[in-house]
């Protein structure tokens, strides 16, 4: 186990250096980060002058050994559009992307469990159609229009909920709906694939045999085989959460990382972006890392493969 | 997993054909694609106006279903006096074209990859997989906002930067097909009879893993259409004035309350258009990847 | 569907659990005495030196103080921070302070304050955003400690309307300590509004000032509480003023405050604004757009555009038509020798095809647009209507600015509010005196408005920008298209009045 660890830990770390490298080329290619430093109303030779004492003008490779070395002692630099560092700014906004992930999580849980299991107990029955139908709408609905058409009934006609913001938990309603429906089914299909396999396995079979009732036997012994791999499912899709929620906080004007994401990556806030997106990848990597470990705990027959 | 592979190939044209039509969901699909698809090709044949002419003084013209509508324009016309119903027809293409430009490069490398690691195995495996988890790690939205946002919105560069970024699930399921078709029989036996290399990857296994490709490459193909549509609500994918459904729906939304159809419309096609390509992809997993997978 | 509701309940719980902040969902800000307001762009800094977007204009004359006052209502000048003010010649202004004044911080006012703020903004190096709002300053000096000496650089008769508008006073020992970053921070002036809270990037939070003096043109507010958001997306704005969320929004288009009016708990009105928009066009000599070098092209272009229609369709009743590129009322905004370019798509045509370029050499451009996206659309199918392929790019207004001193922009429909400065020195020299925006670099109309803008007769000053607004035009490096104008849409409970400056004043509005 503890070497499985450490070579997971490893890959983890290879791939955030990897990440890093890419973000730094990519971003440093497609714009020139002098101009932008300078700011409005520089001249030609202000931002000569600021390429030169940013040092800029070395070769890209020395410019991001140089940046590795200050983001390891904990120094991402500043945001050019906001002036205040990078880290402060991240750190006010990461707490509502979080809240939000966790709860469009939950959301996708709470619906995506109990449809699966009630269609693999009733296969072909009216609940697992209806599951079906979501399942399929939920993947074909673009999330933005969802999301407008939510605002036009809860939010401005029924007024339930607010609009945009996230000052209150009330803020978060349809957006962690609108995101959690979005993986919602495939944690339907994970459930019912497993309940499937788990209800016409010996030990469910002996069980009911033995006079079990048929909800116990669902709940107590199918449901936690099915269980399983939606935790690493969940940690997966939390990942895919935290880095795709950048279009829906936009629309709902939440105040978390995505939507500050939009903001300097309309801006042009190269320094933001980066970081942004470097801890974006790590919480991905970190979190696929957990489920593997737990599902590695759970089922010991992955160590070895 | 133990099943063995089976190939359409195995039965005939024509007994495959019947089991399409068997499957209701994939019949459903490929009909409603159909339609979209012949939307798109004849385009200028069926639209009543060209979908760029601006007519300031015909704004904001509403649908049929409205007393006050303009025979002329049947679902009337946009904030520039555009015909909506000659813009949606032309929105097909567009997303057409995004889904399969996007379906064919980053089936290119997704495959090229998956082939390598599967065939291979051993440190060209360790190496593809790593590449594929950075990939992974990576979130496609942000990093296709920046680029695009760094560099310019244009068509080609929302294809580009969409069919670079979303190789990875088709990289992942060409790899465990082809470490699957590795192991059989005949492969071997190519082997033995001293084929070269990418002689037995086109020959032998590039065949049959193929179908599983079709499958993944369709699932990849509609992620890739809604990612456009959102990009261009943005602001930041294809450029005005194309008439993108998602970029009808930017350019709609400010008045979505007023004149729900407007947002509605494109809102429904895009729904129908990816519905339509996971049928067919959900529709040929189910005929030609053995249970259990997908 | 009762099981939904459970699930949304449950997930509100976790929620509720996991944020501290919970408070009660807001509503229609006369409850708690708060005009909740919206605006659409970010302003990079809230000290009023360091961004160049509308809001930041507005949060100017809410916390801070100018030294002179210009009433909205005559355009006459009045003393506010300073009592009186007196050219002791061409380039020297000496102004007597009023006494007894206090920074929000309590920090006195008084001559320093003047003193190391003006100086502070007119040095180059501390990089003030919209260098035409201070480059006329050479320093100030203290006299007395209530009396001031601001030096200018060369005559500039239009100082006054510049102190009364963007150049506001700093508290001079907070200034030096915490920097214009620590004033973005947490801004203090002297003016009807105290910032009591910001969230960078989304919220200003801001209470009545109640020892806010008597003496000044401005009142202590009648409604304690104004509520800044910052709301990006217009669909956000729309929805949240519908749901009683917001109180007062601006600059919302025509077709959308027409059908915001029938929302029966809202008003909109129209108001004039100084805005004026136009294309500027890339005739630099090394402009990598080498057709716009071609004035036949740039004749076409003017001539593609139905800007009469555009205004009668899009824009509001109070729209004009401009020729040059200033606005009407601005002293010095002269258009009677200035060639008009009307509508003609065939005359466009013509000229297109005299340049070389037809169905079989279209010629293509991209055009960059940061607000206004409708507009740009409808340029970009006139263009189209003559046979020119014509592409939006978006974005925000500093990184156009951005790809405009990169050289890389072949047209950019611009807009330009003057700072509400009614003075042409506000408005053309921005964009014609070698600065960020310059797309022409033309050395001759450079010197005439220098000349325009350093005259001390002002008969000398009108021909001067006359003459280099007919050049311009003459030259076609610009096509002046119309002034906007903006919708406020409020709630019905709330009493206000529009300006022309675009200055939504707060501290008048009070609930009905």
């Amino acid at each position: 186990m503890l070497h499985y660890c450490l070579k997971r830990l490893a890959t983890a770390f290879l791939v955030a250096l990897f990440v890093s490298i890419l973000s730094f080329f990519l971003i440093r290619m497609s714009g020139d980060v002098a101009i932008a430093l300078a700011g409005e109303g520089a001249r030609l030779e202000d931002i000569e002058a600021v390429r030169t004492s940013h040092g800029l003008d070395r070769p890209l490779i020395v410019q991001y050994l140089d940046w590795l070395g200050r983001a390891a002692t904990g120094d991402f630099g500043n945001s050019l559009y906001f002036k205040s560092p990078v880290m402060e700014l991240i750190a006010d906004k990461i707490g509502n992307t979080v809240i939000l992930s966790l709860a469009a999580l939950l959301f996708a849980l709470a619906l995506g469990i109990p449809l699966g299991v009630l269609s693999a107990v009733y296969q072909g029955g009216l609940i697992d159609r209806l599951a079906l139908g979501i399942a399929v709408v939920g993947q074909a609905l673009p999330n933005f229009f969802f999301a407008l058409i939510l605002v036009m009934f809860f939010a401005v006609s029924l007024r339930w909920v607010p609009v945009s913001g996230s000052e209150t938990w009330l803020h978060f309603v349809l957006p962690s709906i609108v995101l959690g429906y979005y993986i919602t089914p495939p944690f339907m299909r994970i459930v019912r694939a497993g309940m499937v396999d788990a209800l016409e396995m010996d030990f469910v079979r002996t069980a009911r045999a033995k006079g079990l009732s048929k909800a116990k036997v669902v709940l107590k012994h199918a449901l936690a085989n099915a269980l399983v791999p939606v935790v690493a499912l969940s940690g997966v899709q939390l990942g895919h959460l935290l880095g795709g929620s950048i279009v829906i906080e936009t629309i709902f004007a939440l105040d978390g990382l995505g939507y500050l994401a939009y903001q300097s990556i309309t801006h042009k806030d190269f320094p933001v972006t980066q970081v942004i997106l470097l801890l974006l990848a790590i919480t991905y990597v970190l979190l696929t890392l957990i489920a593997d470990l737990i599902n590695a705990w759970i089922d010991p027959r992955i160590r070895v493969s | 997993m133990t099943s063995a592979f089976l190939s359409p190939s195995a039965s005939s044209a024509g007994a495959f054909i019947n089991k399409v039509l068997s499957h209701r969901g994939l019949t459903l699909g490929l009909i409603l694609l159909g339609i979209i698809v012949f939307m798109a090709v004849f385009a200028p044949l069926l639209v009543p106006h060209d979908p760029y002419d601006q007519d300031l003084a015909r704004r904001m013209l509403p649908p049929f279903w409205n007393p006050r509508a303009n025979p002329a324009h049947l679902l009337g016309t946009d904030n520039l006096g555009r015909d909506y119903l000659s813009r949606m027809i032309y929105g097909a293409r567009i997303s057409l074209l995004i889904g399969f430009s996007v379906m064919v490069i980053s089936g290119l490398v997704g495959t090229g990859l998956g082939l390598l690691a599967g065939y291979f195995g051993g440190r060209v495996d360790l190496f593809i997989t790593f590449i594929v988890t950075t990939r992974l790690a990576i979130p496609v939205v942000l990093v296709a906002l920046a680029v695009v946002a760094f560099i310019g919105n244009s068509l080609l560069i929302v294809i580009l930067v969409l069919g670079l970024l979303k190789w990875d699930r088709i990289a992942v399921v060409m790899r465990a097909a082809t470490q699957q078709v590795r192991s059989l029989d005949y492969v071997a036996a190519a082997e033995a009879a001293g084929a070269s290399v990418p002689r037995i990857i086109l020959r032998e296994v590039l065949p049959n893993v193929f179908p599983q490709l079709v499958v993944v490459a369709t699932v990849e193909a509609a992620s890739a259409i809604l990612l456009e549509a959102a990009l261009s609500f943005l602001g930041l994918g294809v450029q005005p004035p194309l008439p993108s459904w998602g970029l009808m729906i930017s350019e709609a939304k400010t008045m979505m309350f007023f004149a729900f159809w407007t947002i509605a419309l494109p809102g429904s096609m895009l729904a129908l258009l990816v519905f339509a390509i996971n049928l067919v992809g959900d529709g040929l997993r189910d005929l030609i990847v053995p249970k259990g997978r997908g | 569907m009762p099981f939904r509701k459970v699930l949304v309940q449950t997930c509100a719980f976790a929620l509720l659990a996991s944020s501290m902040v919970a408070i009660a969902p807001a509503n229609a800000g006369q409850k708690d005495d708060t005009i909740r307001f919206a605006y659409e762009q970010v302003p990079e800094s809230v000290d009023p030196f360091f961004n160049n977007v509308r809001v930041g204009v507005i949060m100017g004359q809410l916390v801070w103080d100018t030294l002179i006052y210009r009433d909205p209502n005559t355009n006459e000048y009045k003393g506010q921070l300073a009592k009186e003010w007196k050219w002791a010649d061409d380039t020297t202004l000496d102004l007597t302070l009023r006494e007894g004044i206090k920074f929000h911080n309590g920090e006195e006012f008084d001559a320093d304050d003047v003193v190391y703020t003006l100086n502070f903004v007119a040095k180059p190096d501390n990089k003030v955003v919209t260098q035409t709002n201070v480059h006329w300053i050479a320093g100030a000096e203290k006299l007395g400690k209530y009396q001031v000496r601001v030096k200018l650089k060369q005559p500039f008769p239009a100082a006054i309307e510049y102190l009364a508008g963007p150049v506001v006073i700093h508290p001079n020992e907070y200034y030096a300590k915490v920097g214009p970053q620590g004033m973005n921070q947490k801004p203090v002036g002297t003016g009807p509004y105290r910032v009591v809270e910001q969230v960078q990037g989304k919220s200003i939070k801001l209470v009545a000032n109640p020892d806010y003096p008597k003496e000044l043109h401005k009142s202590v507010p009648k409604i304690k509480n104004l509520e800044i958001r910052f709301l990006p997306d217009r669909q956000t704005q729309n929805a949240e003023i519908m749901a009683e969320n917001l109180d007062f929004i601006m600059g919302v288009q025509a077709d959308q405050a027409l059908a915001l009016k029938s929302v029966p708990h809202l008003q909109s009105v129209e108001g004039e604004t100084m805005r004026i928009v136009f294309l500027n066009l890339n005739t630099r000599e090394d402009s990598p757009f080498p057709a716009m070098r071609d004035i036949r092209v740039r004749k076409a272009i003017a001539h593609a555009m139905p800007k009469v229609q555009m205004v009668r369709q899009l824009l509001g009743e109070k729209a004009r038509l401009i020729n040059v590129v200033c606005f009407p009322s601005q002293f010095g905004c002269d258009d009677t020798g200035a060639p008009i370019y009307a509508y003609d798509p065939n005359k466009a045509r013509d000229l297109l095809k005299e340049a070389g370029f037809g169905p079989n050499n279209k010629l293509e451009f991209d055009i960059v647009s940061y607000r206004e996206r409708d507009q740009t659309e409808a340029m970009i199918g006139a263009l189209r209507a003559v046979g020119i392929t014509a592409s939006l790019k978006f974005m925000q207004y500093a990184a156009i600015r951005e790809q405009i001193r990169a050289n890389k922009v072949a047209v950019s429909h611009q807009t330009w509010g003057s700072f509400s400065v009614n003075d042409a020195s506000a408005s053309t020299p921005n964009f014609f005196k070698f600065g960020a925006d310059d797309m022409a670099r033309d050395p001759e109309i450079r010197d005439i408005l220098e000349k325009a803008d350093t005259s001390v007769d002002p008969a000398a000053r009108k021909e001067a920008y006359r003459k280099a607004l007919t050049l311009i035009q003459e030259r076609v490096l610009a096509v002046p298209l119309y002034s906007l104008t903006t919708q406020y849409v409020a709630n019905k409970a709330l009493r206000f009045n529009t300006y022309p400056d675009e200055i939504p004043r707060f501290w008048e509005m009070s609930w009905k």
